[in-house]
Formats: structure tokens, sequence, C-alpha cells
């Protein structure tokens, strides 16, 4: 009896987990062209009050041109083991039904924290629903200005000032 | 009796499940963020970064290339400052080393160089046996050892002398003990043993020890100032030689280091400048110098 009502009382909170997803970021700066990607993304989505909070660890992410590239981004820019999450947290605008089945376009809008520093945002993405799992795919960017990320004189032409982020995460 | 006892349970589980179901943004985020935070016990987080390059000074730091990573290093020492404005305070006289450093895996680097100094050659292999970690496996130092073998080239001044190959060959094993103390701080212990096959005097001895100690603090995010001493143990020296001290900056320029220092040391392999400096501090026999390194990616790893 118990056991049956575990998952009646799961569907009651209605909150699902991302179960795999990947988040990559590119820079495209004119001389060096920079990816990294990370699958250690974690999130909840609460589908009756359309709720989230996604959080990856900036140490996570591999791929760069080199490791003391990667060594750099953690110490100088990112500042890894002081922040060391990046989150995005809010609401959906849009009215969904998440009961069913199909491809929406939404708006998420709420605060995204990289580097510590907060910036409410509104980014759009494409929810796919079948039978109760949910595939988010999101693509935005981040200035790093916004965030406090200074970027030094000699590195100008070799990394962006606008960083672009793409996220796929499979909830359940 | 039964059924009301399971629709108690019932109601307790659905209202405790009220209870923790997150009541707006903030809160789902405080609770993912919990979620996360129980995992991170059974992760390891490695240290990372404890120095900016893979030398302090003259001698070696904890750190290592990364897998497939060339990096091509010209270091310059200058005369003595002490020597006056006709030479420049040191600047028209010049020692160098050219070396280049090639990182097999993460754990294993491996490099050579050369030394104007006593025309000498040298190779040394880097070895991490430990790495200082935090989390589900905790570590509280990282340990590499670095063996070196250095071949002297110089012509002997005693022509009428048998030189032996072997007469010009030193050896030298190197632990390095070392730990990030903080984002900024970070300080290492290294003892250090060279065999000469050939001592100048027969009352010399042919094994000298030393334990070295090192460190450094950030000033800014790209700028660190180091030091570097060696202590020679007594009954294992040369006569007449001082132990090596270096005070240096590391100042990063977009991705390479580059590094400026002031020692007492003109040599660049463990036996020159540890065993046999001969400057003096107080004296002002101090000379300035730099590395400059270029680094290089040959081998294209997925998993930076």
């Amino acid at each position: 009896m118990l056991l049956l009502l575990l998952p009646a009382t799961q569907a009651l909170t209605q909150s699902l987990n991302t179960g795999n997803g990947i988040i990559s970021f590119r820079s495209d700066a004119p001389l060096e062209l920079i990816t990294a990607s990370s699958n250690e993304i974690r999130g909840k989505l609460d589908t009756s009050k359309k709720i989230f909070a996604f959080s990856v660890k900036i140490k996570s992410f591999n791929g760069f041109n080199s490791p003391l590239q990667k060594e750099h981004f953690n110490e100088n820019y990112m500042e890894s083991n002081k922040y060391p999450d990046a989150t995005f947290s809010g609401k959906i605008i849009e009215d969904i039904d998440f009961s069913k089945n199909g491809t929406f376009t939404l708006r998420a809008k709420g605060n995204l924290i990289v580097h510590g520093v907060p910036q409410e945002r509104i980014i759009k993405s494409t929810i796919t629903i079948s039978n109760g799992k949910v595939q988010i795919k999101s693509n935005f960017t981040v200035q790093l200005s916004d965030h406090n990320i200074p970027i030094p004189k000699v590195v100008h032409e070799k990394l962006a000032s606008e960083i672009s982020v793409e996220v796929t995460a499979d909830m359940k | 009796m039964q059924l009301n006892k399971k629709i108690l349970v019932a109601v307790g589980l659905l209202f405790a499940t009220v209870i923790v179901s997150a009541q707006d943004p903030d809160d789902i985020l405080k609770q993912l963020e919990k979620e996360i935070s129980g995992d991170e016990k059974d992760r390891t987080d490695y240290t990372t970064a404890t120095f900016k390059t893979t030398r302090l000074v003259n001698g070696h730091t904890v750190e290592n290339v990364g897998k497939g990573v060339l990096d091509v290093k010209i270091s310059h020492r200058f005369g003595n400052i002490n020597d006056g404005g006709y030479e420049l305070f040191g600047l028209d006289k010049a020692t160098m080393r050219m070396g280049m450093d090639y990182g097999i895996t993460r754990y294993l680097m491996v490099g050579f160089g050369r030394s104007t100094f006593e025309k000498t050659y040298d190779a040394f292999a880097k070895l991490k046996i430990l790495r200082q970690s935090s989390g589900k496996r905790k570590m509280p130092v990282t340990v590499s050892y670095v063996p070196t073998v250095a071949l002297k080239t110089i012509k002997d001044p005693d022509s009428d002398k048998t030189n032996y190959f072997t007469s010009r060959l030193f050896f030298s094993h190197q632990l390095i003990i070392g730990r990030k103390f903080s984002e900024g701080t970070s300080l290492q212990i290294m003892p250090t043993f060279v065999h000469q096959n050939l001592v100048d005097l027969e009352k010399e001895p042919n094994d000298l020890f030393a334990i070295g100690i090192g460190g450094r603090q950030k000033l800014t995010k790209r700028v660190s100032l180091n030091f570097e001493y060696y202590y020679q143990l007594p009954n294992y020296k040369l006569t007449n030689r001082t132990n090596s001290l270096s005070i240096g900056f590391d100042i990063e320029t977009g991705g390479h280091v580059f590094q400026l220092h002031f020692t007492n040391s003109p040599g660049m392999n463990e036996r020159t400048f540890i065993f046999d400096t001969k400057g003096e501090w107080g004296k002002g026999d101090i000379l300035f110098g730099f590395n400059i390194s270029r680094v290089f990616t040959i081998g294209k790893n997925k998993r930076n």
C-alpha cells in the first residue's frame, strides 16, 4: 500500500528532475574559437507552479583549446572556487499543459547567476512533451560585462564579449 | 482500523510533500542546491593551479604541463648586480637555458634542456604521485617526484687528465610536497639529493643533500610573488657554496607566464643552482633573470 502511495505523491508534487543534460558554450572571437561543454547540469521543474531551477558546476566544463585555457577559465575568469555554480531559476511566463504531448516555444523569466552576479533574464526555450517526459532546448547569450567578467586587453581578439550558450535537458 | 492507519499514512505523506515542495523560484533553487550538495559528498574535488607554472624560479613546482602540451622555455640569468655600472649592473653578461617540456599524461611530464653554464645538458621526468583533493577522497598535499640527469660538457682545463664520460654525469632526485592553502597562498617543501660521480677534492662528498622551501602569494589574479630557498645540509655540501635564495614574480599575459626574478644562483638545473651557488645576497651578489615560456598543444585531447 505504501509503495503504491509513493508514485502517487510524486505525481502530486509534479516535480521533474533532469536525467540527461548537456550545456555548451562558444566564444567566437576574431582570432580564436573556444568551445566547452558539461553534462553535469542539474535541474528541477515544478509543472504545476511552472517554476524551475537549473545549475551547472563551472569546473565540470571540458573542451577548450588547451589544458592551460581551462585552468585560466576557472582561475581568472569564472573564479570557480569562489563561484562554483552558474544557476538559472524562475517561472515560465506562458500557460502550458504538461499533460499534453507536443512541442512548444515558451519564455522563462528568471535570475541568471554567473560569476556570482545575478541578471534578470527572459530566455526562450523549446519544450517537447511526450508522455510526461519533458525535453528542454534553449539557446541564449551571456554578456561577460553583465556578470563582471573583465576581458584583459591582451586577449581582446581571442575572447568574445558575448558568449553563446546552448542547453539541452531531459526531465522526468 | 487497518484502513484508517493507511489513510493516516497517506495524509501524512501528502502533508510532508506539501511542506517540501517549493513555493517560488528561490525555494526550488534552494532545494536543488541542497540536493546537489548532498551528492557533492560522493565527489572528489581535485585542487588545481597550486602554482601558475611548472617552475617556481629555478626549481620545479608540483605542477605538470597538461597531456599533449609542449612547453618551450627560455630562461636567462644576467650577471651580478654589484658588478656596477660598467657591466650595466650585470646586464652585459648572461647565462641561459633553453629547454622543452612535454606532458605524456596528466601525471607524467618529461623535459630536457641545455644550459650555457658549464655547457650542461639535462633531462628530467616529473611524476605526480599524489594529488591534493577534498570531498570523498581527502588528500592534504600534492606530491611529485623529479629525477634528473645532467651532463656537463665543458672542456676540462687540465688536458693531461683522463676524463671519463661518467665523471661528467650528475644525478638528482627530488621530492616535492606542496599544498594550496587558499586561492592565493601555496607552499611546498623539496627534499633534494644529488650524486656527482667526480668531485674536485677528495674531501668533498659525492652525495649532496638539501631541503628546499618555496611558495607563492598571489598579488592580483594574474600576478604572484614567489620565493624559493634551498638549505644544504652541513655534511653533504661542497665547501664555499652558499644556499640558493630567489624571489620572483609570475606575470600571466594572456595564456603565457612570464617570470621575473632576483636570485644568487646562475645555474638552472638542480645540481648547479642548489649545490653550486657561490654568491651571497648580503654582499649584493644578486642576479636579475627571467623565464619565458610558449605553450603548444600538440596532442588533441577532448578531455581538457
